[in-house]
C-alpha cells in the first residue's frame, strides 16, 4: 500500500464515532484494488481502521502484513467475546492491541501497522477513540488520523471538531477533511468507506 | 566524470562562477569593505554576483556531503528546514503570516527569527529553507527592485521582482541553494502573490504555504478561505493558520508575525505568541474569537457521552 | 467400597462420584461461615472467625494493612473482595493466585478484571486439581463480592470441584443451610446496602454458635461505588469498626445492657 491512510474519525456528542478510510490497495504505482475495506468490525460496537507506515520501504509494509495483523486482532477479540459472552470494552481492546504491537516490535519480524480503534462503550455509554502506531504507542484522543492525510486533517480538526456536534454536523466536518485531502494531496484517493458506531452498533454510510 | 568536466570546461556553472570570482578579486576599488559588510554586496557592482565557492572539484557534492542531515545526522552544517510561512490574496490585499522558529536539526536555534523580509514598502518576501540563502538573496532582490525604480521611474511589478529572483536562483540550480519563498505585494494589477523556490519553480497564485508546517496551515487556511474575506477575517485566518502549524509541527512555533499588504504598501499587524494564542487567544485584536485557539481550551466542559435517560438520571 | 475409589482424585467410583471432592466439601461445611448479600448499590460480606483467643496477636488487624484480620476476608483486587471457607493454607494459595490473575488481566487489558472472569480463572485451576494425578483438590470454597461495568455488583460462589455460580445472597461454611433459608425468607430484590448490612449481621447472629456477636468472631466487608469517582470502593472493616457497626445495629449484648442502663 503505497499511500494508504485513514481519515479522521472522531467522537462528537450524541455518543457516536465516525471512522473513514480510503479504499485503494496499491503496489508501487499501480492501484491493485479500489474497493478495499480497511475498517474491520471487531465486535458489535468496535471498529478498527488499519494502514501501513507511510514512507516505509515496500518490503517492510507488505499489504499482507497489515491484513495479517488485523485478522489476528479480529480473531482474538472474537475469542474473548465467545468465552465471556460480552465483548471487550474499547479501552481494554485498545490496551490488548497495543500490547500485541509492543510485543511485535521486539520480535524478529515486526508488524508495521498503524491503527485507529474506535468504539462505543456500552457500559458507560461513551464513545472512545484510540490512536495506535506500529511502535506500540497508544493514546486516547477526540480525533485522529494516520498516513499522509493526517498532515492536512489534524490542524483542520483542531479548528473545527466539536464534541457536541450532531451526526450531520460531524459528517460535515469529515467532508471538510476529505475535501482538503483531495485538494492538497498529490496522490489523493478517490473513494472512502465511512462507518459509524453508536449505541445501536456499527453501520456503514455513503457520504 | 561530471566533476572532471566541471573543472576544465569553460561553460559550466562552476567555472563561470570561478571566472567571476577572479574578476572580482582583481578589482580593489569596490572591495567588500566598502559596504561595511562581509556578506559580499560589493560584487554586484561587477554586474554579476558571486559567492565564495568551496575550493574543491565539486562544490555541490561537497555541500551535500556536509549538509545532508537526513542521511547523516552528525553532519557539520545544519541548514534551517523547519518553518511555516503563508501568504494569500483576497479582496482586501495580501496577508502574509509566518512563524519565528529557527531549528538546526532537533535544536531550536532561535525563537525570534524575522521570516518576513521587507524588500521595500510595497514588497514582502517570506523565508523558508536556508535562512542565510533567503536573507541574502531577498535583500539582494531589494537592491535590484530599487535600481528598477530608478531606471524606469516606476515601481517594479510583483511579477517582475519574483521573476528576477527565480532566474537568479535558477542560475545556481543544483549547487545547494535552499529557499522556498513567497514574493508578495501590490502593484498596478492589484494584490499579487508569487511562489519562488530554489529549484527555479515560480508560481502565481491566490494562496500558498511553504515549509514543514505548511500542510497544517493549509488545512485551516483552505477551509476558512474566501476571496471576499474582510480585512479582520483575513488577518485572523492568517494568524489562526500559523497557530495551527506552530501547534502541530515540531519545527515551527514560538511566535507569529503578521503583515497586511494594501494599496498603499505593507503594514506590520503584530507579533503573537503561539502558546499564548493556545491558552488565551491572540488578545484583543479585530477578528479574533474570545478565548484560546487550543482544542482543549475551545471545547472545555463539552462532552461526547450520551447515556440513556435512565442511566443519566441514576448517575445524577 | 469407597476405600477403593477415594485414594486418588482422578478415579470415579462405580456410582460416578469423586469422593475426594465430596470430602473437601464436607471439610468446608465445618469451616467458619461466610455470608454474602448482593444489594442494588453494593455487596456485603461477613465471615465467622474460628481462630480466636485472648493470646492471639491481632495488632496487625487493628492498624496498617487494608483492614480485616486476614483470616477469612481478603481484597483480591480493587474491585473484588473474597471470602474463604475451608483450609486456610489452601485459601492463601488461591488468594495469591487470584491476585496474580487480576494483575495479569490489568497488564493485558488495562482494566479491572471482570468479577466473573476472576471466578473463572480460579475455577479453571480448582478443576485442574480434580483431574490430574497425584493432586488433592483445594479444600476451599470462596465467595467473590465484586463490581465491574458489565454487570455492576455481583456475588459469586465457587467450590472445590471448580463449579461456580452467581447469587443474590448465599452462604458457605458451617450452618450454611440454616443461613440460606433465612436469607431466602428475608431477601428482597432491590435491597439497599444499608438494609443488606442489617440482613447479613442478623443472619450471622442467628447462625453463629456464640450468643454475642463481636469483632472477635466476625470479619466484615462492604463493596460500594465511590459517589465522586464512580469507581468501586472496597471497605474491609477493622475490629473497632465492626464493634461500632454491631452497636449501631443493636446486635451487641453489651450495648443492649448499656441501653437498658441509660433507659
Amino acid at each position: 500500500m503505497q499511500y494508504s491512510f485513514i481519515e479522521p474519525p472522531w467522537r462528537p456528542r450524541k455518543g457516536y464515532l465516525i471512522m473513514a478510510a480510503d479504499t485503494t490497495a496499491a503496489r508501487s504505482i499501480v492501484k491493485m484494488k479500489v474497493d478495499e475495506d480497511k475498517i474491520k468490525t471487531l465486535s458489535p460496537h468496535l471498529l478498527m481502521a488499519y494502514s501501513g507506515e507511510p514512507g516505509k520501504s515496500l518490503s517492510l509494509k507488505d499489504p499482507r502484513d497489515t491484513v495479517q495483523f488485523a485478522e489476528y486482532v479480529e480473531r482474538n477479540i472474537r475469542l474473548y467475546q465467545i468465552r465471556n459472552l460480552y465483548p471487550l470494552r474499547p479501552a481494554a481492546a485498545a490496551s490488548w492491541i497495543r500490547r500485541a504491537l509492543a510485543d511485535s516490535i521486539r520480535s524478529r519480524k515486526p508488524y508495521v501497522v498503524n491503527l485507529l480503534l474506535g468504539g462505543y462503550d456500552t457500559a458507560t455509554h461513551e464513545p472512545h477513540l484510540y490512536w495506535v502506531d506500529y511502535l506500540g504507542t497508544m493514546t486516547e484522543v477526540p480525533f485522529a488520523a494516520h498516513g499522509y492525510g493526517a498532515y492536512f486533517a489534524l490542524s483542520l480538526l483542531d479548528r473545527y471538531h466539536n464534541p457536541e456536534a450532531t451526526l450531520e454536523e460531524g459528517l460535515e466536518t469529515l467532508k471538510r477533511c476529505l475535501d482538503e485531502v483531495s485538494k492538497r494531496l498529490v496522490v489523493s484517493p478517490s473513494k472512502y468507506k465511512v462507518k459509524i458506531v453508536d449505541k445501536d452498533g456499527v453501520r456503514e454510510i455513503e457520504l | 566524470m561530471q566533476s572532471f568536466v566541471d573543472r576544465y570546461s569553460t561553460t559550466s556553472a562552476v567555472s563561470q562562477l570561478r571566472k567571476v570570482q577572479r574578476l572580482a578579486e582583481e578589482d580593489d576599488e569596490y572591495s567588500d569593505a566598502t559596504w561595511g559588510s562581509g556578506a559580499g554586496f560589493g560584487n554586484i557592482m561587477k554586474g554579476s554576483p558571486a559567492f565564495t565557492v568551496p575550493n574543491v572539484p565539486d562544490p555541490t557534492s561537497f555541500l551535500r556531503l556536509h549538509t545532508d542531515d537526513r542521511a547523516d545526522p552528525s553532519c557539520r552544517i545544519k541548514i534551517q528546514h523547519g518553518t511555516t510561512t503563508l501568504a494569500f490574496r483576497f479582496q482586501g490585499g495580501v496577508i502574509v503570516a509566518v512563524d519565528s522558529r529557527a531549528t538546526a536539526g532537533s535544536y531550536i536555534a532561535s525563537g525570534t527569527v524575522k521570516k518576513v523580509i521587507e524588500i521595500n514598502p510595497y514588497l514582502l518576501g517570506t523565508m523558508a529553507g536556508g535562512a542565510a540563502d533567503c536573507q541574502y538573496w531577498e535583500t539582494y532582490l531589494g537592491m535590484h527592485c530599487r535600481l528598477h525604480e530608478l531606471r524606469n521611474r516606476e515601481r517594479i511589478s510583483v511579477s517582475a521582482a519574483s521573476k528576477y529572483l527565480s532566474n537568479l536562483v535558477y542560475s545556481y540550480k543544483g549547487m545547494g541553494l535552499s529557499m522556498g519563498t513567497m514574493i508578495c505585494g501590490w502593484d498596478k494589477t492589484g494584490p499579487a502573490v508569487f511562489y519562488v523556490d530554489s529549484d527555479g519553480t515560480r508560481l502565481k497564485g491566490d494562496l500558498f504555504s511553504v515549509g514543514s508546517g505548511s500542510t497544517f496551515a493549509y488545512g485551516v487556511l483552505d477551509q476558512g478561505y474566501r476571496w471576499d474575506l474582510t480585512d479582520e477575517e483575513a488577518q485572523e485566518l492568517g494568524r489562526r493558520s500559523i497557530y495551527a502549524a506552530g501547534h502541530r509541527d515540531a519545527f515551527s512555533g514560538n511566535t507569529c508575525n503578521l503583515y497586511h499588504v494594501k494599496e498603499d504598501g505593507w503594514k506590520f499587524i503584530g507579533n503573537y505568541d503561539i502558546s499564548q494564542m493556545h491558552y488565551e487567544g491572540p488578545g484583543n485584536v479585530p477578528g479574533a474569537p474570545g478565548g484560546g485557539y487550543g482544542y482543549d481550551q475551545r471545547v472545555v466542559g463539552r462532552s461526547s457521552a450520551n447515556p440513556p435517560e435512565v442511566v443519566a438520571a441514576a448517575a445524577a | 467400597m469407597a476405600r477403593r475409589y477415594d485414594s486418588r482424585t482422578t478415579i470415579f467410583s462405580p456410582e460416578g462420584r469423586l469422593y475426594q471432592i465430596e470430602y473437601a466439601m464436607e471439610a468446608i461445611s465445618h469451616a467458619g461461615t461466610v455470608l454474602g448479600v448482593l444489594a442494588k448499590d453494593g455487596v456485603v460480606l461477613a465471615a465467622e472467625k474460628k481462630v480466636t483467643g485472648k493470646l492471639l496477636d491481632l495488632s496487625s488487624a487493628k492498624e496498617g494493612g487494608y483492614g480485616g484480620s486476614g483470616e477469612k476476608i481478603y481484597l483480591l483486587n480493587s474491585n473484588v473482595i473474597g471470602g474463604v471457607a475451608g483450609l486456610t493454607a489452601d485459601a492463601n494459595s488461591l488468594v495469591n493466585y487470584a491476585r496474580t490473575a487480576a494483575q495479569r488481566h490489568l497488564l493485558a487489558y488495562n482494566e479491572d478484571i471482570p468479577v466473573e472472569l476472576l471466578a473463572q480463572r480460579l475455577c479453571d485451576m480448582k478443576q485442574g486439581y480434580t483431574q490430574f494425578g497425584g493432586l488433592r483438590p483445594f479444600g476451599v470454597s470462596l465467595l467473590y463480592a465484586g463490581y465491574d461495568p458489565h454487570y455492576q455488583f455481583q456475588l459469586y460462589h465457587s467450590d472445590p470441584s471448580g463449579n461456580y455460580s452467581g447469587w443474590k445472597a448465599t452462604c458457605i461454611g458451617a450452618n450454611n443451610g440454616t443461613a440460606q433459608s433465612l436469607l431466602k425468607q428475608e431477601y428482597k430484590d432491590d435491597i439497599s446496602v444499608k438494609d443488606a448490612i442489617g440482613l447479613v449481621l442478623r443472619t450471622m447472629s442467628k447462625t453463629m454458635d456464640s450468643t454475642t456477636l463481636s469483632s472477635e468472631k466476625l470479619e466484615f466487608a462492604v463493596l460500594t461505588l465511590d459517589p465522586e469517582t464512580k469507581q468501586p470502593r472496597a471497605k474491609i472493616y477493622r475490629p473497632a469498626e465492626i464493634d461500632a457497626l454491631l452497636a449501631s445495629e443493636g446486635l451487641t449484648k453489651k450495648d443492649d445492657d448499656a441501653e437498658m442502663k441509660t433507659a
